[in-house]
């Protein structure tokens, strides 16, 4: 009798335990805090660490998850992510979804373990290839290159009327699957690349690349940079006079990006994005949580990173496994509403930012939704 | 763009990559080891300067960077001597490979350092003048550039008289050269290796200064100015100050002109091409008497 008392109590303490952990939501986030893209993994842990900790105001109230993280440094290096996984993977909660870090190259590296461990991998990177694949266990909550670059090449073909266009952009994964995006939608559109030309991330100077721009007589430049190449490049064209229209990459909407740089040297510059938590009214109250939580900016990848936490424990809500749900779910979401394009895109809108030359903060120019379907037509 | 311009845009970055370069020397030619923290130690030099340019009411001052420059100067060498008497004497009498991988843990103490304080995100730093261009016989030409291959100028001037026209110069050459020797006839060895970590890192924060006005600092920027240097120490000779300071004005003039006539890519891939070559045909460099002993 005591034995069967005893084997009950068990299974009684057992089934509690199992009740309290499917209770708990345990999400590593996996960032690169460290490296060249510490500023991007910043903003993604800040906006993710906001989801997993809202005030009222800015997240979800009703909370029947207990969710807990862990902060990885991924430092922008494809072993040390996989490395973070591992050890993420070794937690006392087993993880069903972790937030991935924002290089595409890193995400790459990631993709068979997720696959492996059945694990859903929430990412923010704009790298086209991470959903081209056939991962069932990536989802993307930041527009992928086929979208963003698809704006940002109608903006300059179909609102600025240019048709030979120089594009710049960076040696990296990040900047060749850009550069290889724009150069389709620009000749899509009927404008021609008239120059091509990548930059190095240790590119200091980049007066010889001005030169030859204005020499290929251009009558637009599309950038695909990262931040500081971004500015390095605004700040030395507008000290060289270069008078062409500018349309950026993502990094050119960071507010970080913009304080390194005169109001007059980004006049008249554009930049497709997401979102623009600063300078959209519509995001004015994360915006100000954010700034108080976070004490910095709050940008499109912090953004995109918030909404698919939330997106996540929306699904981890839902019987089935996450990545199931996931794939099944129409999140309406801050930025924007996510929803899989079955393989994985969750995020299908783009808008256009610009600045006035008077202040660092831009206005939303235009709003693309699913820009590369319209392109495409 | 005209050619001019490109020019001063090179020198600036070579008279920048020149105090870099000299830091390393000097450092090198004490300690008889590699500091790899060099760069490091630039980038720190440019934190330095946004920590206190927010402390100091410039705004107002028509040369703020400037007034910036010899306190981040001063706060270099501190950091120099510290850096001397943490990872370079305890180790001084292992192998030398001791020295540089206690220099490589500086640099990453100072990278997680400036990370942790300051952030990610790229800063910049106070501008040397105010103002932004002059035109020279029809030509723009950025006012920061011309300030900073004047600062650089002087600075390597200063540092130049130090060394070959004071009694603490000589020792410090003195010391450089055979420490065994100038131990014996009373010179202060210890203190005087110290002084050149102290006078390599001044240079090395002058130079974050300079860089990170126009070309921006993030915590881990220093790799890109160590290699740099390295390059133009192997190329100008490795332990002579001439050299140094020429072949900082080769690479960036070599980078400029590169990027403008092929690509900033290419340009990067043909610098190290030109550096192979220099190892294999000419690897004492154009000034290295004393390769052989240090290399």
């Amino acid at each position: 009798m005591k034995t069967v008392l005893f084997l009950a109590a068990l299974a009684a303490l057992h089934a509690a335990a199992a009740a309290r952990a499917q209770d708990r939501f345990h999400l590593p986030l996996l960032v690169p805090i460290t490296g060249a893209l510490a500023l991007e993994g910043q903003s993604e842990r800040d906006g993710a660490l906001l989801a997993l900790d809202p005030p009222t105001a800015a997240g979800d109230a009703a909370r029947p998850l207990r969710p807990s993280h862990a902060v990885f440094d991924t430092g922008s290096n494809p072993q040390l992510a996989v490395q973070a996984f591992e050890r993420a993977m070794a937690a006392e909660i087993r993880p069903r979804a972790m937030l991935g870090p924002i290089d595409g190259n890193s995400m790459l590296a990631l993709l068979p373990l997720a696959e492996r461990e059945k694990v859903a991998l929430l990412s923010v990177s704009g790298t086209a290839r991470l959903t081209e694949l056939g991962n069932a266990h990536i989802f993307r909550f930041f527009p992928s290159d086929v979208v963003v670059k698809a704006a940002q090449a109608r903006y300059a073909v179909q609102e600025l009327q240019r048709r030979k266009i120089a594009l710049v952009y960076q040696n990296t994964a990040y900047g060749q699957s850009g550069n290889e995006q724009l150069g389709r939608w620009i000749e899509s559109l009927g404008a021609a690349v008239v120059y091509r030309n990548s930059v190095p991330v240790t590119t200091k100077e980049m007066s010889g690349v001005i030169a030859q721009v204005r020499d290929s007589g251009a009558d637009a430049v599309l950038l695909q940079l990262h931040s500081g190449s971004s500015a390095l490049f605004l700040k030395q064209a507008a000290r060289a006079g270069l008078a062409l229209p500018i349309v950026g990459g993502s990094a050119l909407h960071q507010p970080s990006t913009a304080a390194l740089l005169e109001p007059a040297e980004l006049k008249g510059v554009c930049a497709e994005t997401a979102s623009a938590p600063a300078a959209d009214p519509g995001l004015a109250g994360f915006a100000r949580i954010f700034r108080e939580r976070m004490k910095s900016e709050p940008d499109a990848f912090a953004l995109a990173a918030f909404d698919a936490v939330n997106a996540a424990l929306a699904a981890a809500r839902m019987p089935g496994p996450l990545a199931e749900s996931l794939a099944k779910i129409r999140h309406p979401g801050l930025a924007m509403t996510y929803e899989s394009d079955g393989k994985g895109n969750m995020a299908h809108d783009a808008i256009i930012v610009c600045y006035d030359g008077a202040s660092r903060t831009p206005r939303i120019a235009k709003r693309y939704a699913r820009p590369h379907e319209a392109a495409r037509r | 763009m005209s050619w001019a311009q490109i020019a001063i845009d090179g020198l600036a970055l070579g008279a920048a990559y020149a105090l870099v370069a000299l830091g390393f020397v000097l450092i090198l030619n004490a300690a008889g080891a590699v500091n790899f923290a060099q760069g490091d130690l630039v980038m720190a030099g440019g934190f330095a300067a946004i920590a206190l340019a927010s402390a100091l009411p410039l705004d107002a001052l028509p040369v703020p960077g400037l007034v910036l420059a010899p306190l981040v100067a001063l706060a270099g060498g501190g950091a120099g001597w510290i850096v001397a008497e943490v990872a370079y004497r305890p180790l001084r009498h292992r192998p030398p490979v001791a020295v540089f991988i206690a220099t490589i843990a500086v640099g990453i103490m100072l990278q997680h350092g400036a990370n942790g304080i300051f952030g990610a995100a790229e800063r910049r730093t106070p501008p040397l003048v105010s103002g932004d261009a002059v035109v020279v016989g029809g030509v723009t030409l950025s006012l920061q550039s011309l300030a900073i291959v004047a600062t650089a100028a002087i600075v390597i001037l200063l540092l130049h008289r130090l060394l070959e026209r004071t009694q603490l110069g000589r020792r410090l050459r003195a010391a450089a050269e055979d420490p065994e020797m100038a131990r014996a006839i009373g010179i202060p060895v210890r203190r005087l290796t110290a002084l050149a970590f102290a006078l390599g890192a001044g240079l090395a924060a002058l130079a974050g200064l300079l860089l990170a006005n126009v070309y921006f600092v993030t915590p881990t920027a220093g790799l890109a100015f160590m290699l740099k240097a390295y390059i133009a120490v192997t190329i100008g000779g490795w332990g002579s100050l001439r050299g140094a300071v020429i072949g900082a004005f080769l690479v960036a003039l070599f980078e400029v002109a590169a990027g403008r006539l092929f690509s900033a890519s290419l340009a990067d891939a043909l610098l190290y091409a030109a550096l192979l070559l220099a190892l294999l045909f000419k690897p004492e460099g154009l000034f290295g008497e004393a390769a052989g002993r240090r290399a």
